[in-house]
Protein backbone atom coordinates (compact mmCIF):
# COMPACT_ATOMS: atom_id res chain seq x y z
CA UNK A 1 0.00 0.00 0.00
CA UNK A 2 1.22 3.52 -1.00
CA UNK A 3 1.73 5.71 2.11
CA UNK A 4 0.23 9.34 2.13
CA UNK A 5 2.96 12.03 2.93
CA UNK A 6 0.77 12.97 5.79
CA UNK A 7 0.24 9.40 7.15
CA UNK A 8 4.15 9.08 6.74
CA UNK A 9 4.46 12.16 9.31
CA UNK A 10 1.66 10.93 11.44
CA UNK A 11 3.12 6.97 11.84
CA UNK A 12 6.23 9.13 12.62
CA UNK A 13 5.12 10.84 15.06
CA UNK A 14 2.91 7.86 16.45
CA UNK A 15 6.13 6.00 16.77
CA UNK A 16 8.00 9.15 18.60
CA UNK A 17 5.22 9.10 21.48
CA UNK A 18 4.83 5.34 22.31
CA UNK A 19 8.77 5.34 22.40
CA UNK A 20 8.75 8.66 24.74
CA UNK A 21 5.99 6.11 26.69
CA UNK A 22 8.70 3.86 27.04
CA UNK A 23 6.86 0.97 25.08
CA UNK A 24 7.89 -2.80 23.81
CA UNK A 25 9.09 -2.40 20.70
CA UNK A 26 6.62 -5.60 19.59
CA UNK A 27 3.93 -3.64 20.99
CA UNK A 28 4.32 -0.57 18.95
CA UNK A 29 4.84 -3.14 15.73
CA UNK A 30 1.66 -4.45 16.72
CA UNK A 31 -0.27 -0.80 16.94
CA UNK A 32 1.29 0.51 13.22
CA UNK A 33 0.27 -2.58 11.92
CA UNK A 34 -3.88 -2.64 13.18
CA UNK A 35 -3.87 0.97 11.84
CA UNK A 36 -2.41 0.28 8.63
CA UNK A 37 -5.21 -2.16 8.30
CA UNK A 38 -7.55 0.06 9.09
CA UNK A 39 -6.62 2.78 6.68
CA UNK A 40 -6.36 0.36 4.11
CA UNK A 41 -9.79 -1.04 4.94
CA UNK A 42 -11.97 2.48 4.84
CA UNK A 43 -9.45 4.57 2.84
CA UNK A 44 -9.25 7.57 5.35
CA UNK A 45 -6.42 9.59 6.13
CA UNK A 46 -4.46 8.40 9.86
CA UNK A 47 -5.55 11.91 11.06
CA UNK A 48 -8.89 11.56 10.41
CA UNK A 49 -9.24 7.92 11.66
CA UNK A 50 -7.45 8.04 14.89
CA UNK A 51 -6.90 11.82 15.85
CA UNK A 52 -3.83 13.82 16.80
CA UNK A 53 -1.16 10.70 16.88
CA UNK A 54 -0.30 12.06 20.55
CA UNK A 55 -4.20 11.51 21.67
CA UNK A 56 -3.75 8.71 19.80
CA UNK A 57 -1.14 7.00 21.99
CA UNK A 58 -1.83 8.50 25.20
CA UNK A 59 -5.97 6.94 24.69
CA UNK A 60 -4.28 3.55 23.83
CA UNK A 61 -2.42 3.02 27.63
CA UNK A 62 -0.39 0.45 26.35
CA UNK A 63 2.14 -1.49 28.44
CA UNK A 64 5.49 0.01 29.24
CA UNK A 65 8.62 -0.03 30.97
CA UNK A 66 8.79 1.41 34.04
CA UNK A 67 8.41 5.42 33.19
CA UNK A 68 12.20 6.63 34.93
CA UNK A 69 13.88 3.50 33.49
CA UNK A 70 15.67 5.41 30.76
CA UNK A 71 17.57 7.20 33.94
CA UNK A 72 18.79 4.49 34.94
CA UNK A 73 20.01 2.64 31.90
CA UNK A 74 20.67 5.99 29.78
CA UNK A 75 21.21 8.98 31.48
CA UNK A 76 23.38 8.26 34.47
CA UNK A 77 25.99 5.99 32.70
CA UNK A 78 26.14 8.94 29.44
CA UNK A 79 26.51 11.69 32.26
CA UNK A 80 29.43 9.60 33.80
CA UNK A 81 31.39 9.49 30.82
CA UNK A 82 30.35 12.95 30.08
CA UNK A 83 32.40 13.92 33.02
CA UNK A 84 35.27 11.11 32.50
CA UNK A 85 35.76 12.42 29.38
CA UNK A 86 35.75 16.78 30.85
CA UNK A 87 38.18 15.58 33.28
CA UNK A 88 40.56 13.16 30.48
CA UNK A 89 40.43 16.99 28.49
CA UNK A 90 41.69 18.99 31.41
CA UNK A 91 44.48 16.14 32.36
CA UNK A 92 45.70 15.78 28.38
CA UNK A 93 47.17 18.57 27.29
CA UNK A 94 49.12 19.20 30.51
CA UNK A 95 50.57 15.75 30.49
CA UNK A 96 51.20 15.84 26.48
CA UNK A 97 53.44 19.29 27.59
CA UNK A 98 54.98 17.48 31.06
CA UNK A 99 52.99 20.32 33.13
CA UNK A 100 51.29 20.35 36.04
CA UNK A 101 47.07 20.52 35.57
CA UNK A 102 46.12 23.91 36.57
CA UNK A 103 42.44 24.39 37.66
CA UNK A 104 40.73 27.23 38.78
CA UNK A 105 36.84 27.84 39.89
CA UNK A 106 35.74 29.86 37.04
CA UNK A 107 37.09 26.48 34.65
CA UNK A 108 35.22 24.42 36.64
CA UNK A 109 31.84 26.11 36.94
CA UNK A 110 32.14 26.30 32.83
CA UNK A 111 32.72 22.29 32.69
CA UNK A 112 30.08 21.97 35.60
CA UNK A 113 27.33 22.93 33.20
CA UNK A 114 26.81 20.66 30.43
CA UNK A 115 26.86 18.19 33.46
CA UNK A 116 24.16 19.76 35.54
CA UNK A 117 22.33 20.44 32.12
CA UNK A 118 22.03 16.60 31.17
CA UNK A 119 22.06 15.82 34.93
CA UNK A 120 18.25 17.66 34.67
CA UNK A 121 17.28 16.77 31.66
CA UNK A 122 14.50 14.57 32.44
CA UNK A 123 12.46 17.51 33.70
CA UNK A 124 12.63 18.88 30.24
CA UNK A 125 12.85 16.30 27.93
CA UNK A 126 9.81 16.30 26.42
CA UNK A 127 10.32 20.19 25.44
CA UNK A 128 13.87 19.09 23.90
CA UNK A 129 12.30 16.47 21.74
CA UNK A 130 8.50 18.49 20.71
CA UNK A 131 10.69 21.81 20.38
CA UNK A 132 14.35 22.08 18.00
CA UNK A 133 14.74 25.16 19.51
CA UNK A 134 15.14 23.92 22.61
CA UNK A 135 17.59 21.29 21.60
CA UNK A 136 19.43 23.53 19.78
CA UNK A 137 19.67 26.25 22.67
CA UNK A 138 20.69 23.57 25.14
CA UNK A 139 23.29 22.55 22.93
CA UNK A 140 24.50 26.18 22.17
CA UNK A 141 25.03 26.62 25.68
CA UNK A 142 27.00 23.11 26.22
CA UNK A 143 29.30 24.54 23.29
CA UNK A 144 29.85 28.37 24.72
CA UNK A 145 30.52 26.61 28.44
CA UNK A 146 33.23 24.34 26.81
CA UNK A 147 34.54 27.35 24.16
CA UNK A 148 34.84 29.66 27.71
CA UNK A 149 36.16 27.06 29.87
CA UNK A 150 39.26 26.89 27.66
CA UNK A 151 39.90 30.65 27.81
CA UNK A 152 39.00 30.43 31.62
CA UNK A 153 42.09 27.91 32.26
CA UNK A 154 44.56 29.71 34.32
CA UNK A 155 48.60 29.60 32.82
CA UNK A 156 50.57 30.40 36.13
CA UNK A 157 49.79 28.33 39.80
CA UNK A 158 49.55 31.40 41.38
CA UNK A 159 45.89 32.17 39.75
CA UNK A 160 45.37 28.31 39.82
CA UNK A 161 42.85 27.19 42.64
CA UNK A 162 44.04 23.54 42.44
CA UNK A 163 47.54 22.54 41.00
CA UNK A 164 47.34 18.28 40.35
CA UNK A 165 49.49 15.75 38.88
CA UNK A 166 47.85 14.85 35.32
CA UNK A 167 48.80 11.41 34.64
CA UNK A 168 46.25 9.62 37.30
CA UNK A 169 43.52 11.66 36.15
CA UNK A 170 44.53 10.78 32.82
CA UNK A 171 44.58 7.21 33.45
CA UNK A 172 41.24 7.16 36.18
CA UNK A 173 38.93 9.23 33.22
CA UNK A 174 40.21 6.48 30.90
CA UNK A 175 39.46 3.65 32.62
CA UNK A 176 35.56 5.04 33.41
CA UNK A 177 35.29 5.78 29.84
CA UNK A 178 36.57 2.54 28.69
CA UNK A 179 34.35 0.98 31.51
CA UNK A 180 30.94 2.74 30.74
CA UNK A 181 31.25 1.93 27.08
CA UNK A 182 31.72 -2.02 27.63
CA UNK A 183 28.78 -1.65 29.85
CA UNK A 184 26.57 0.13 27.69
CA UNK A 185 27.50 -2.43 24.87
CA UNK A 186 26.38 -5.26 27.31
CA UNK A 187 23.01 -3.57 28.29
CA UNK A 188 22.36 -2.60 24.46
CA UNK A 189 22.60 -5.92 23.20
CA UNK A 190 20.02 -7.63 25.75
CA UNK A 191 17.78 -4.77 25.52
CA UNK A 192 17.63 -4.72 21.60
CA UNK A 193 14.91 -7.15 21.80
CA UNK A 194 12.39 -5.15 23.81
CA UNK A 195 13.61 -1.94 21.37
CA UNK A 196 13.24 -3.56 18.39
CA UNK A 197 10.10 -2.69 16.42
CA UNK A 198 8.43 -6.29 14.87
CA UNK A 199 6.09 -6.36 12.23
CA UNK A 200 3.30 -9.21 13.96
CA UNK A 201 3.16 -10.83 10.81
CA UNK A 202 7.05 -11.33 10.05
CA UNK A 203 9.60 -12.25 12.71
CA UNK A 204 11.80 -9.85 11.66
CA UNK A 205 12.18 -6.66 13.19
CA UNK A 206 13.07 -3.55 11.76
CA UNK A 207 15.00 -0.52 12.46
CA UNK A 208 18.04 -2.36 13.59
CA UNK A 209 19.83 -2.93 9.75
CA UNK A 210 23.87 -3.05 9.63
CA UNK A 211 23.82 0.63 9.58
CA UNK A 212 22.25 0.86 12.23
CA UNK A 213 23.89 -1.60 14.32
CA UNK A 214 26.88 0.43 13.77
CA UNK A 215 25.68 3.38 15.43
CA UNK A 216 24.60 1.60 18.04
CA UNK A 217 28.00 0.41 18.65
CA UNK A 218 29.47 4.55 18.03
CA UNK A 219 27.26 6.12 20.47
CA UNK A 220 28.65 3.00 22.76
CA UNK A 221 32.10 4.35 22.00
CA UNK A 222 31.82 8.01 21.24
CA UNK A 223 33.54 9.39 24.29
CA UNK A 224 36.58 6.82 24.16
CA UNK A 225 36.69 7.34 20.11
CA UNK A 226 36.60 11.02 21.17
CA UNK A 227 39.31 11.06 23.87
CA UNK A 228 41.41 8.64 21.37
CA UNK A 229 40.87 11.91 18.83
CA UNK A 230 41.73 14.61 21.49
CA UNK A 231 44.76 12.59 22.77
CA UNK A 232 46.15 12.66 19.20
CA UNK A 233 45.65 16.05 18.33
CA UNK A 234 46.97 17.04 21.78
CA UNK A 235 50.36 14.71 20.64
CA UNK A 236 50.45 16.53 17.52
CA UNK A 237 50.14 20.10 18.74
CA UNK A 238 52.35 19.92 21.70
CA UNK B 1 -14.72 -12.59 6.43
CA UNK B 2 -16.87 -10.72 4.37
CA UNK B 3 -18.57 -7.12 5.38
CA UNK B 4 -21.95 -6.94 3.99
CA UNK B 5 -22.14 -3.27 2.41
CA UNK B 6 -23.42 -0.52 4.85
CA UNK B 7 -26.01 1.10 2.78
CA UNK B 8 -27.64 -2.44 2.06
CA UNK B 9 -28.75 -3.00 5.30
CA UNK B 10 -28.40 0.68 7.27
CA UNK B 11 -31.10 0.97 10.10
CA UNK B 12 -32.32 4.02 11.12
CA UNK B 13 -29.65 6.19 12.09
CA UNK B 14 -29.01 9.24 14.49
CA UNK B 15 -26.61 11.37 15.80
CA UNK B 16 -26.47 9.99 19.40
CA UNK B 17 -25.06 12.13 22.17
CA UNK B 18 -21.57 11.26 22.37
CA UNK B 19 -22.01 10.80 26.33
CA UNK B 20 -23.81 7.43 25.25
CA UNK B 21 -22.25 6.27 23.04
CA UNK B 22 -19.37 6.72 25.22
CA UNK B 23 -20.85 4.95 27.60
CA UNK B 24 -22.11 1.93 25.63
CA UNK B 25 -19.64 1.66 23.40
CA UNK B 26 -18.00 -1.34 25.36
CA UNK B 27 -20.94 -3.52 25.50
CA UNK B 28 -21.70 -2.73 22.07
CA UNK B 29 -18.02 -3.60 20.97
CA UNK B 30 -18.02 -6.77 22.99
CA UNK B 31 -21.79 -7.73 21.00
CA UNK B 32 -20.13 -7.25 18.27
CA UNK B 33 -17.85 -10.43 18.84
CA UNK B 34 -20.41 -12.37 20.32
CA UNK B 35 -20.74 -14.64 16.80
CA UNK B 36 -16.92 -15.02 16.00
CA UNK B 37 -13.78 -13.52 15.78
CA UNK B 38 -13.71 -10.01 14.25
CA UNK B 39 -11.42 -7.13 13.15
CA UNK B 40 -11.62 -3.35 13.22
CA UNK B 41 -13.28 -2.45 10.13
CA UNK B 42 -15.42 -5.47 10.40
CA UNK B 43 -16.68 -4.39 13.92
CA UNK B 44 -17.44 -0.62 12.72
CA UNK B 45 -19.15 -1.33 10.00
CA UNK B 46 -20.88 -3.88 12.28
CA UNK B 47 -22.11 -1.06 14.49
CA UNK B 48 -22.70 1.23 11.85
CA UNK B 49 -25.49 -1.10 10.13
CA UNK B 50 -27.21 -1.22 13.41
CA UNK B 51 -27.66 2.68 13.90
CA UNK B 52 -24.77 3.53 15.81
CA UNK B 53 -23.15 5.51 13.29
CA UNK B 54 -19.98 5.08 12.34
CA UNK B 55 -16.95 5.42 15.38
CA UNK B 56 -13.76 6.24 14.86
CA UNK B 57 -10.73 3.90 14.95
CA UNK B 58 -9.11 6.53 17.58
CA UNK B 59 -11.75 5.45 19.86
CA UNK B 60 -12.40 1.53 19.36
CA UNK B 61 -8.90 0.39 19.14
CA UNK B 62 -8.37 1.83 22.27
CA UNK B 63 -11.47 0.41 24.14
CA UNK B 64 -10.46 -3.07 22.22
CA UNK B 65 -6.64 -2.87 23.75
CA UNK B 66 -8.29 -1.91 27.43
CA UNK B 67 -10.15 -5.00 27.14
CA UNK B 68 -7.31 -7.33 25.71
CA UNK B 69 -5.22 -6.40 28.72
CA UNK B 70 -8.06 -6.29 30.69
CA UNK B 71 -8.33 -10.44 29.77
CA UNK B 72 -11.74 -9.92 28.30
CA UNK B 73 -10.16 -10.64 24.64
CA UNK B 74 -7.64 -12.04 22.55
CA UNK B 75 -6.04 -11.29 19.35
CA UNK B 76 -4.39 -13.32 16.49
CA UNK B 77 -3.04 -11.63 13.38
CA UNK B 78 -3.78 -13.25 10.50
CA UNK B 79 -2.14 -12.97 6.92
CA UNK B 80 -4.29 -11.42 4.36
CA UNK B 81 -4.66 -12.67 0.98
CA UNK B 82 -3.86 -9.31 -0.80
CA UNK B 83 -3.81 -6.48 1.35
CA UNK B 84 -2.40 -6.01 4.86
CA UNK B 85 -2.82 -8.95 7.48
CA UNK B 86 -5.91 -8.23 9.92
CA UNK B 87 -6.05 -8.18 13.73
CA UNK B 88 -8.90 -10.24 14.85
CA UNK B 89 -10.26 -9.78 18.27
CA UNK B 90 -11.96 -12.86 19.95
CA UNK B 91 -13.95 -13.14 23.47
CA UNK B 92 -12.88 -14.77 25.77
CA UNK B 93 -15.19 -16.78 28.33
CA UNK B 94 -14.17 -13.88 30.58
CA UNK B 95 -15.14 -11.32 27.67
CA UNK B 96 -18.24 -13.92 27.03
CA UNK B 97 -19.19 -13.49 31.09
CA UNK B 98 -19.15 -9.98 30.99
CA UNK B 99 -21.03 -9.58 27.58
CA UNK B 100 -24.19 -11.69 29.20
CA UNK B 101 -23.54 -9.50 33.03
CA UNK B 102 -23.30 -5.76 30.80
CA UNK B 103 -25.98 -6.81 28.68
CA UNK B 104 -28.35 -7.85 31.49
CA UNK B 105 -27.48 -4.93 33.42
CA UNK B 106 -28.32 -2.86 30.52
CA UNK B 107 -31.91 -4.21 30.10
CA UNK B 108 -32.97 -3.65 33.61
CA UNK B 109 -31.68 0.16 32.82
CA UNK B 110 -33.42 0.80 29.99
CA UNK B 111 -36.14 -0.81 31.20
CA UNK B 112 -35.75 1.50 34.50
CA UNK B 113 -35.24 4.21 32.51
CA UNK B 114 -38.22 3.79 29.84
CA UNK B 115 -40.69 3.37 33.24
CA UNK B 116 -39.78 6.35 34.43
CA UNK B 117 -39.99 8.46 31.33
CA UNK B 118 -43.21 7.23 30.69
CA UNK B 119 -45.43 9.55 29.33
CA UNK B 120 -48.71 8.69 31.18
CA UNK B 121 -47.06 8.54 34.34
CA UNK B 122 -45.46 12.20 33.37
CA UNK B 123 -48.45 13.69 32.51
CA UNK B 124 -50.29 12.11 35.85
CA UNK B 125 -47.55 13.72 38.11
CA UNK B 126 -47.66 16.71 36.48
CA UNK B 127 -49.00 19.58 38.74
CA UNK B 128 -51.65 21.34 37.40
Amino acid sequence: MMQRTSDKKWFDELVMELRMRQVHGSAIGDTIASARELLSDTGQDAEEAFGSARDYAAALDLPSAPRNDWIKKALWPSLLALLAFLVFNLAVVSWTRSEVLLVSPAQLALLATPVLLIALLPLYLEAVIRRIWVCVGISAICALAGLFSAFAAPTDRVDAWLALQPLPWLIGSTLAMVALSILNTIRSSRSRDDERITDPLSTAGKGNGPGAQVMIHVTNWLFPLLAAATLGLALVLR
Amino acid sequence: MNVPSVDSQTQESVDWPSDWLRATLGLLALRALAAGPSYGYAIISDLERNGFGTIKGGTLYPLLTRYESAGLLTTEWRAGDAGPGRKYFALTERGRAELARLSADWLRFTETSTRYLDHQRLTKETPA
